[in-house]
C-alpha cells in the first residue's frame, strides 16, 4: 500500500495500522465485474410475463390535441394494449411540482399522459404496450391523432411579454417564480465605487447524456399488493413515497430497487411522466412493464437545465475591494415545474452562490423563473454553479483589468479569510472550514502564471492567441434538511448505515447512499474495514434497496460520502465496540486492553486473542458459552445528517491555459488545473476521478453542448451525432491536487467532491478565452463558445 | 427464392454455438445477443456514434447496433464476456488500476477498441490513443484515466 | 429506436442483387450498412427489402493497372488504409480517411457506400470529384461508367438508377508532378466537417501550374469550382478574392455548427491552408 495515495485525518487513527483503508486510493475490487460485463443494468432485467412500451410523444411544442384513436394500433402484431391519459389517470394521481420554503411558485398539476394539450415536444401523450419494444413502434405509426397546432413561447425573454403565448391561462402569465435577495445597499455602494463594471452573459440549455438512458420495470405484485420498480434512479426511498402516495399503494408494501447505474448526474433523481405511466399500467395489468428510454427520447425528455440570461454588475474601491455586486437572472424552464424537487432549485442557487468566495457587503441578486414550451428544467450536475461562478469571475476579471490588478491579486485581497471562518456568503448563507487562500496559492504554484504570462506575448507576435483564467469557487455538498424537506419534500436529509457480523466472520454492511459509479460501495468498504481492523475482501455492501438497506436521501448533491460515509463511520464503531465487549466477557479482561486487527481481536500488547469468527460462532451457536449479562448484540446501526446550516460548503481554485486558432474560431484546451479542497478524502483517487470527470463534463457546456431550438419549439439537434459531447481527442488532461479542510460537521471531517469539475470549468474556460479575445480588443459573452461566436467575435464573419 | 421477415442464423459467440437461430430480420446484433443473456453488450445511441456496443466480429472491432443479426450467419462474434485471453487479462487490470470507468456502461465498448489498439502493436502517444478512442462516448471519467489504462497497456504488453 | 419491419435478402452474386433490385423499388442495397442502419434504426427510411450484397468478396478487390487504381466499391474503409497499393500510390487517400468515423465503423463502411450514398459534408465524393474519378455501375443493361462529376446531382442525389449498383470506382494514377492536398475543420475528430476543402494540384518547379478545389460540407454535394482555382493559380492565396469568388461559385448551405458566412470564411482560409501544406 505505500505507494498510494494517502490522505490522513487524525481524528481516524493511525495511517500505519494494518486496516488503514481511509484516505487511500484503493482499486475498486467491487467493480471489476464490470470490465467482464458482468454489470446489472435495468435494460439486462428479464422477468416472466414483462411487456414493454413504447410512447407517442407530441411532435409538437404546444398544440390541442382534439381526439385520438387507437383502434388500428390494437390490432398491430404483438399489441397488448394502447392506453391514453383515461386508462392512466385511473391508476395514478397526478402531481405539482412545488415546494412551500421559496416563496411564491406556481405550477399546474401534471399527469403522465398529456389530456387535452401537449405543451412540449415530447410530451407523452398515448403508450402502446406490446411483446417488444420493436412491435410497440409499429403500433405508435398507427395511432391517429387530431392535431391542432398553436403558437409556441419558446424564446424565454419574450415570455413574460403582453403578447406571450400563456401557456397556463388559469395561472395568468408564463412566471413560475421569482426571488430577490438583498442585502445592503448596492445603490449607495455603487455609488462610491471607483470602478464599476458590467457584463451579461448567456447560457444555452443543454442535457446530462447519461450513456445509459433512464429506464424503468415496474412490477405490480397483485397477490402481495406488492409494487416492486426496479429503476436506475439516484434516489429509491424518494421514489418509494411519491409510488405509494401517487399509484395509492402502502408505502411499505413499495420496493424500489437500483443496481448499476450508467451514469445519472442528476439526471435520473426526478421523477418523469413517462415512469409514473409505466408504474400505471403495471398496476392496472398486474404484470412486469419495463420501459427504456431511446436515445431521441432521452434528449427530448430527460430535463434539461443551464438556460440562463444573466447581467452583473461589480463596484470596486480604488484598491481593488469590491463593495457591491448585483446580477439579474433570467431561467427558461418546460412548460411545469419538475417533481419533487423544482425547478427553481437552479435559479435560487445561481441567487445563492454569486460572489460566495468574497467579502461582499453589499448585494443584489433577482431570478425570475418562467415557463416554455420546451422540454422542462431541472436539476443537473452541479446545479446553478456555471452561472453563478461564471457571472462573478467574469466581472472580477473585468474589474482587474480596469483597476490594474493581476487576476490572482484582486481575488485575494477579496477572499473571505482562511482563518475567518464561520462566515457567510454574500447572499446570507452560512459557510464554514474553507480554503481560498491556500487553495489560490496551491494552484499558481502548479500554473506558474510567469510563464504563461511570457508565452502569451511571444504567442501574440506569431498570431496566435492565448489566454489563460483562474477562478475561485464554493460547491454545495452535505445538504440539510433545508434543503428540500423544510419545504414538504419527502426527500431524506438523514441517512443510515446498518452493520453486522456473521457466523462466518464475514461482515455485511448496508447504506442508505446509493452508486452511479463514483465509488460509493468502495468508500462505504473502506471506512467499514478501517474502523472495524477488517481486511477489505470480509466486507461486502448492499446498497439501493428499499427493502433491505436503512431509510435515507441516496445519492445527489455530493452527500454520499459526508453524510454516509459518517453514518457508516458511527454504525461500524458501535459495532467494535459491542464486539470489544463481549470479547473482554469470553477473555475475562478489560475491554480497554483490546482493540481489532485483521480480522482478529487483540490484546494491545500484542498477544492474539479471539478471532472476529470464532467470537461470533460463539455468540451465535454456543451462547451459553458467554458469561451471563454480556447481552451480545453483533449488528449496529447509526445515522447522520447535517444540522443548522444548509449545506456543507467545499472550495476550489481551477486554472486553464487555452488557445484560439483565429482562422478558424477552434478553441483548444492546453492545459487544465484544479485545487480541490473537500475535506478528508476517503480514496484520493475517486476524488480526483469525480474532479477530472466533472471539469469535462463543464468543458462539455462551455464549449460544445446546447439543446438548439426552431422557432416553433422542436429541437433541431437530439441525436447522439448532432448534439456535441465531449468525446477523447478535444480533452486535456487536468492536473489535480488538494488542499484539506475538514468539515468539522462529522468525525470523518469529508464534504461532497462530485460536482466542483462542472460547477467551475465554465468560468475559468470563458475567462481565459476572453483574456486571450482581450489582446485583440474582444469577448465572447455566450455559452456554449462556438467557433462561430468565437470567429464573429474576431469580425471574421 | 423465398424471403421472410425472419432469418435462420447460426454463429459462435465467445466459443459457444448458436445452430439454426431464428431472429427477426430487422433485428440488430447486439439486441440478438442481449436476447441471449449476453447483455455486457449496451445500447447507447442505436446510430453508431457512442460505442458502447463495440464487439469483435471476424476479427473486427464492429458496432453491433448497425449489424442485423442476419449479417452474421457464419460468423465468429467475440463480446465483452468472452475478453479473458492473457492480453485483456493485464488490460482489465490496468482499467482497476487506474480507475478508467465508474458506472461501466462504456467499458465493454471501450475495452474492445483497446483490443484493436493492442492488436495493432502500434506504440501510440496519448494523443493517438485519444484519436484511437475517440469514437467511445464515457461521460464519467473525462477519458484520462482511460488513456492512462490504455497507455501503461501498450507499454506493458507491446 | 428500434427498424420497422422489412426482409432481408442475401444476394448469391452481383447478376442477382441487380436482379432483385429492379423488381422492387422499394428494396435498398445493403453494403457496410453504416448509413442505412442509423437511418432505420431512427425509422426515417422504411424500405421493402434489404439485398445484402456485403459478403460478395469479388466486390472489394482492389487493383492497380497502368494508369488508375480500381478500388471495388464493397471495399471497407480500413482495407483501403491496410492496402499496399493504396499505400504506395495513393497515400493521401490513407490520410484523408483518418478523418472518417471511427475505427470500428471504418472496419464496415465500404468505399462505394460512402460515394454511392453522397452525403455532401463526407471526404470521399468529394475526392472522387477531385481525382475526375470514374465510377463503374452495373444494371440490366450492363455496365456504365459515369465521371465523379457528373454523378451528383443534388441532396443526396445520385446518377444511379434503379436497377444499378455502384461496383468500384477508378482513380487516374497520380502523374508526378501531381499531388493531393487537404484539409478540413471539424468541431470533434471524427465528426463531419463544418467545411473540408480537397485539392488536385499540378507543380512545376514549386510553382502551381493547376488546382482543381473541390469542397464539401459547403452545400448539397461536392462542390467543383472554376473560377476559384484560377485565381488560385494566378495570384496565389489573397483571402477577399478568394472569399468573393468562392460566394459567386458556391452556394452554400448552413448546418447546425456553422452558418452559410461562415463556411464561406471557411472555405476561403482553407485554401490558405492547402497552400500552406504544399509549401511544406
Amino acid at each position: 500500500m505505500d505507494d498510494m495515495k494517502v490522505n490522513q485525518n487524525p481524528k481516524l487513527g493511525s495511517i500505519d495500522r494494518p486496516n488503514s483503508y481511509i484516505g487511500r486510493s484503493l482499486p475498486r475490487e467491487n467493480a471489476k465485474k464490470h470490465l467482464d460485463g458482468g454489470g446489472q443494468f435495468v435494460d439486462d432485467l428479464v422477468l416472466p410475463r414483462m411487456l414493454h412500451v413504447a410512447f407517442l410523444r407530441s411532435p409538437f411544442a404546444h398544440a390541442e390535441i382534439k381526439s385520438i384513436n387507437v383502434d388500428e394500433a390494437k390490432k398491430s402484431s404483438g399489441v397488448f394494449d394502447v392506453y391514453t391519459a383515461k386508462e392512466i389517470d385511473e391508476f395514478c394521481k397526478p402531481w405539482v411540482g412545488t415546494l412551500g420554503h421559496l416563496g411564491e411558485m406556481r405550477s399546474p398539476e401534471q399527469t403522465p399522459l398529456a389530456k387535452k394539450t401537449a405543451r412540449w415536444q415530447g410530451e407523452p401523450i398515448a403508450v402502446v404496450i406490446a411483446n417488444n419494444r420493436a412491435q410497440a413502434e409499429d403500433a405508435l405509426e398507427l395511432i391517429e391523432v387530431d392535431w391542432v397546432e398553436k403558437d409556441a413561447q419558446v424564446d424565454m425573454e419574450t415570455a413574460l411579454d403582453e403578447n406571450a403565448v400563456i401557456i397556463h391561462p388559469e395561472l395568468g402569465n408564463n412566471l413560475f417564480w421569482t426571488r430577490t435577495v438583498n442585502q445592503g445597499d448596492v445603490v449607495k455602494a455603487f455609488e462610491e465605487s471607483h470602478e464599476v463594471v458590467e457584463t451579461t452573459l448567456d447560457f444555452a440549455r443543454h442535457t446530462g447524456v447519461t450513456l445509459e438512458s433512464r429506464g424503468i420495470v415496474a412490477d405490480w405484485n397483485k397477490a402481495e399488493t406488492k409494487m416492486t420498480i426496479y429503476h436506475n434512479g439516484q434516489a429509491p426511498h424518494m421514489m418509494q413515497h411519491i409510488i405509494a402516495k401517487h399509484l395509492d399503494v402502502n408505502e411499505g408494501l413499495v420496493r424500489i430497487v437500483s443496481r448499476d447505474v450508467g451514469g445519472s448526474f442528476g439526471i435520473k433523481v426526478h421523477v418523469y411522466p413517462d415512469e409514473m405511466a409505466v408504474a400505471a399500467i403495471s398496476k392496472k395489468l398486474g404484470r412486469p412493464i419495463k420501459f427504456i428510454a431511446d436515445r431521441l427520447e432521452s434528449f427530448t425528455t430527460d430535463i434539461h437545465a443551464r438556460c440562463h440570461k444573466i447581467s452583473g454588475k461589480l463596484g470596486v474601491d480604488k484598491e481593488g475591494k469590491i463593495l457591491a455586486m448585483e446580477i439579474n437572472d433570467l431561467s427558461g424552464i418546460g412548460p411545469f415545474s419538475m417533481y419533487p424537487r423544482t425547478s427553481a432549485i437552479e435559479t435560487n442557487q445561481v441567487l445563492n452562490l454569486s460572489g460566495a468566495p468574497y467579502i461582499i457587503p453589499n448585494y443584489k441578486a433577482v431570478g425570475t423563473v418562467v415557463f416554455q414550451n420546451k422540454t422542462p428544467m431541472c436539476q443537473y450536475r452541479a446545479v446553478g454553479h456555471p452561472i453563478a461562478v461564471a457571472i462573478t469571475e467574469a466581472l472580477i476579471d473585468k474589474a482587474a483589468t480596469k483597476i490594474g490588478l493581476t487576476l490572482d491579486k484582486i481575488r485575494k485581497i477579496n477572499f473571505i479569510p482562511d482563518n475567518a471562518y464561520p462566515n457567510k456568503c454574500p447572499s446570507g448563507v452560512p459557510l464554514e472550514d474553507l480554503s481560498h487562500q491556500a487553495s489560490m496559492d496551491k494552484l499558481l504554484g502548479m500554473m506558474n502564471i510567469a510563464e504563461i504570462e511570457k508565452q502569451k506575448e511571444d504567442d501574440l507576435a506569431k498570431g496566435v492567441l492565448t489566454g489563460y483564467g483562474v477562478i475561485a469557487m464554493c460547491e454545495v455538498t452535505n445538504p440539510s434538511p433545508l434543503f428540500y424537506g423544510v419545504g414538504g419534500a419527502h426527500i431524506s436529509s438523514q441517512d443510515g448505515a446498518s452493520i453486522r457480523l456473521e457466523g462466518s466472520g464475514a461482515i455485511h454492511l448496508s447504506s442508505s447512499i446509493t452508486e452511479q459509479g463514483q465509488g460509493t460501495e468502495a468508500i462505504m468498504k473502506q471506512i467499514a474495514a478501517d474502523q472495524l481492523g477488517v481486511s477489505m475482501d470480509t466486507v461486502r455492501v448492499t446498497l439501493g434497496d428499499t427493502d433491505a438497506t436503512p431509510y435515507g436521501g441516496g445519492t445527489w448533491a455530493s452527500r454520499g460520502a459526508g453524510i454516509g460515509g459518517e453514518a457508516v463511520l458511527k454504525a461500524a464503531r458501535t459495532l467494535k465496540n459491542n464486539i470489544l465487549d463481549i470479547a473482554a466477557a469470553i477473555m475475562q479482561t478489560n475491554k480497554d486492553t483490546l482493540d481489532i486487527e485483521n480480522n482478529v481481536v487483540i490484546r494491545k500488547n500484542g498477544e492474539e486473542g479471539i478471532s472476529l469468527q470464532k467470537l461470533a460462532e460463539t455468540v451465535y451457536y454456543r451462547g451459553h458459552e458467554i458469561p451471563k449479562g454480556t447481552n451480545p448484540e453483533l449488528l449496529a446501526t447509526a445515522s447522520f445528517l447535517i444540522e443548522g446550516i444548509p449545506f456543507v460548503f467545499t472550495n476550489s481554485a481551477m486554472g486553464c491555459h487555452v488557445s484560439i486558432d483565429q482562422d478558424t474560431g477552434i478553441v483548444k484546451i492546453n492545459k487544465f488545473w484544479a485545487v480541490e479542497d473537500c475535506g478528508t478524502q476517503i480514496n484520493p483517487k475517486l476524488v480526483e476521478e469525480q474532479i477530472k470527470g466533472g471539469v469535462v463534463q463543464g468543458i462539455g457546456g462551455a464549449l460544445f453542448e446546447e439543446c438548439v431550438y426552431d422557432d416553433q419549439g422542436n429541437m433541431q439537434n437530439a441525436t447522439m451525432a448532432d448534439y456535441l459531447v465531449p468525446m477523447a481527442y478535444e480533452m486535456p488532461d487536468i492536473i489535480v491536487d488538494h488542499v484539506t479542510t475538514n468539515s468539522g460537521r462529522s468525525i470523518i471531517g469529508a464534504k461532497g467532491a462530485g460536482e466542483a469539475g462542472t460547477g467551475g470549468a465554465p468560468a475559468v474556460i470563458m475567462n481565459a478565452i476572453n483574456n486571450a479575445l482581450g489582446k485583440v480588443g474582444s469577448e465572447v459573452t455566450s455559452q456554449p463558445i462556438t467557433p462561430e461566436k468565437i470567429l464573429k467575435s474576431l469580425n471574421k464573419i | 427464392m423465398s424471403i421472410k421477415n425472419s432469418a435462420n442464423i447460426s454463429l459462435s459467440v465467445n466459443g459457444e454455438s448458436f445452430d439454426n437461430v431464428t431472429v427477426p430480420t430487422r433485428q440488430h446484433l447486439a439486441d440478438f445477443l442481449r436476447s441471449q443473456g449476453l447483455t455486457g453488450t449496451h445500447l447507447g445511441c442505436e446510430q453508431g456514434a457512442c460505442g458502447a456496443c463495440t464487439i469483435e466480429m471476424d476479427g473486427k472491432a464492429v458496432r453491433s447496433c448497425l449489424i442485423l443479426a442476419s449479417q452474421a450467419n457464419g460468423s465468429l462474434i467475440t463480446t465483452v464476456e468472452g475478453f479473458d485471453d492473457e492480453v485483456m487479462e493485464k488490460v482489465k487490470i490496468n482499467f482497476l488500476k487506474h480507475n478508467a470507468f465508474q458506472c461501466g456502461f462504456c467499458s465493454p465498448g471501450m475495452l474492445m477498441t483497446t483490443k484493436e489498439i493492442i492488436s495493432s502493436k502500434k506504440k501510440l502517444s496519448r494523443d493517438e490513443i485519444r484519436s484511437e478512442i475517440s469514437g467511445n462516448y464515457c461521460r464519467c471519467t473525462g477519458y484520462q484515466s482511460i488513456v492512462d489504462a490504455i497507455e501503461e497497456s501498450i507499454n506493458e504488453i507491446n | 429506436m428500434k427498424a420497422p419491419d422489412f426482409s432481408y435478402y442475401e444476394a448469391k452474386s452481383l447478376s442477382d442483387a441487380i436482379k432483385f433490385k429492379s423488381q422492387d423499388d422499394e428494396a435498398v442495397i445493403l453494403a457496410g450498412g453504416q448509413s442505412l442502419l442509423p437511418a432505420l434504426n431512427m425509422r426515417l427510411s422504411s424500405p421493402s427489402c434489404l439485398i445484402d450484397i456485403s459478403k460478395l468478396k469479388d466486390l472489394s478487390e482492389i487493383k492497380l493497372d497502368d494508369n488508375s487504381i480500381y478500388i471495388g466499391a464493397l471495399a471497407t474503409h480500413n482495407q483501403v488504409m491496410d492496402n499496399s497499393i493504396i499505400k504506395e500510390n495513393f497515400p493521401s487517400l490513407i490520410e484523408i480517411l483518418k478523418m472518417v468515423a471511427h475505427p470500428a465503423i471504418r472496419n464496415k463502411g465500404t468505399h462505394g457506400g460512402s460515394i454511392a450514398y453522397g452525403d455532401p459534408a463526407a471526404e470521399l465524393p468529394a475526392f472522387a470529384v477531385a481525382n475526375n474519378a470514374k465510377f463503374i455501375l452495373s444494371g440490366l443493361n450492363g455496365n456504365r461508367t459515369v465521371e465523379a462529376n457528373d454523378f451528383y446531382l443534388g441532396l443526396f442525389e445520385t446518377d444511379i438508377q434503379p436497377d444499378e449498383i455502384l461496383v468500384g470506382i477508378n482513380y487516374p494514377l497520380l502523374k508526378s508532378n501531381e499531388k493531393i492536398v487537404f484539409e478540413e475543420v471539424c468541431r470533434r475528430h471524427g465528426d463531419y466537417a463544418m467545411a473540408g476543402l480537397i485539392a488536385k494540384v499540378q507543380i512545376n518547379q514549386s510553382v502551381i501550374e493547376n488546382i482543381i478545389l473541390v469542397f464539401f460540407a459547403t452545400g448539397d454535394r461536392p462542390n467543383l469550382t472554376f473560377n476559384t482555382s484560377e485565381l488560385v493559380v494566378k495570384n496565389g492565396y489573397d483571402y477577399s478574392s478568394l472569399k468573393k469568388s468562392l460566394s459567386s461559385e458556391i452556394d452554400f448551405a448552413g448546418d447546425l455548427n456553422s452558418s452559410p458566412p461562415m463556411k464561406l470564411h471557411l472555405a476561403t482560409i482553407l485554401i490558405g491552408k492547402i497552400l500552406k501544406k504544399l509549401e511544406n
